[in-house]
């Protein structure tokens, strides 16, 4: 099939898998959403995500209890959405989740911490995730800032 | 063929540098505040003419930025336009 | 582990100033320990990861330079140096924690164009 040389233009491309890495705040700058932005697109052009993995000030993303305001766009929900409704694994790096007060009911009680924080569509699970991913994916894309 | 994403403005060391790293036949798309790069007539801009590589901009942050006429000679894309350009370019680098 | 993707991490911010120095170098672990090719390149204020002699005690915080010391455990026996951000900062990179080999602009975009799938720290 030809691919043309500029996007904008109608693209065949094989459907292939994406892992994503999301380094970026969800309530500062644009980056997280713009990810879960591409996420959607992907799937929408026949691709697959397979997973989206959260480091550092991203694990902030899977926040269960954030409240965003009534005027803006709910940073939580398109995430959710893409778990529940596309099957997408989104994982948060155990080690960036503790510091950031991101936990599930098994580490709430390991940490005798008062409740799981994380929103259930999140799982926390170690950086061999990010790399488990990044081996299968065709096209591996960072989003910070 | 790399796709260089930059979500930083040109004051930025992100920008300082990408713009080392970045090569003609490689494509760069500017998001969030990485479009303030993109205004004509500015420093910032010449460089990244100079530097040979495809020139885009993720249109919703141009649009929110308001510099939507003041980045012509680049490429306007949307989201779906950013999964194309992965489709194209094996590799994706983050500047940020 | 699915087929061998090389992974090039592409590091560029000092080692105590912010956590993605940390992020960066807990990766290349993770990726090591799973038997994935790996390569690290330092550039911009990433090179000051470099300088031997950090001392973080009184911090309380962990040390990437000790970190990146102890690469050669993990089958990573050299990384590679931004030659011109190394030279910008005065850099003895025959001093460094880890082996440093110092690459001019041509030979990182070579190192760029040979590996599958690129992370930016």
């Amino acid at each position: 099939m030809q691919t043309p040389a500029h996007a904008g233009v109608f693209l065949f491309s094989p459907a292939m898998i994406y892992s994503l890495l999301v380094m970026s705040a969800p309530a500062s700058g644009q980056g997280a959403m713009t990810a879960a932005r591409f996420a959607r697109a992907a799937l929408a052009r026949g691709h697959s995500v397979n997973r989206v993995f959260f480091l550092d000030a991203g694990v902030a993303n899977g926040a269960a209890a954030a409240v965003y305001p009534q005027d803006e766009e709910d940073r939580l929900r398109p995430w959710v959405e893409l778990a529940e409704q596309h099957g997408v694994e989104l994982i948060l790096c155990i080690a960036s989740a503790l510091k950031y007060g991101m936990l599930d009911e098994a580490e709430a009680r390991r940490y005798e911490k008062p409740a799981a924080t994380a929103h259930p569509a999140f799982t926390i699970s170690g950086l061999g995730q990010l790399v488990d991913a990044a081996a299968a994916a065709d096209r591996l894309v960072t989003f910070g800032g | 063929m790399t796709l260089h994403t930059l979500n930083a403005s040109p004051g930025s060391a992100a920008f300082t540098d990408c713009l080392r790293m970045i090569a003609a036949g490689d494509v760069l798309l500017l998001l969030g505040d990485g479009v303030y790069a993109a205004l004509a007539g500015t420093g910032a801009r010449a460089q990244l003419d100079a530097c040979g590589a495809r020139l885009c901009v993720l249109r919703e942050d141009a649009t929110a930025a308001g510099v939507l006429e003041r980045v012509a000679g680049t490429e306007l894309i949307d989201i779906d336009g950013f999964v194309a350009l992965s489709e194209q370019f094996p590799r994706q680098l983050a500047w940020y | 582990m699915a087929a061998r993707k090389r992974l090039l991490l592409l590091i560029r911010h000092s080692p105590y100033g912010s956590s993605l120095a940390r992020a960066s170098l807990d990766v290349a672990l993770a990726a090591a320990a799973f038997d994935q090719p790996l390569s690290l390149l330092f550039t911009g204020d990433g090179v000051l990861q470099l300088l031997p002699g950090q001392d973080s005690e009184a911090l309380g915080v962990r040390n990437p330079g000790r970190l990146l010391a102890s690469l050669p455990l993990y089958d990573i026996e050299q990384v590679y140096v931004d030659a011109e951000a190394a030279a910008r900062y005065q850099l003895d990179l025959g001093a460094a924690p880890v082996t440093a080999l110092a690459l001019e602009r041509q030979q990182i975009r070579e190192l760029i164009e040979s590996h599958e799938h690129l992370l930016g720290f």
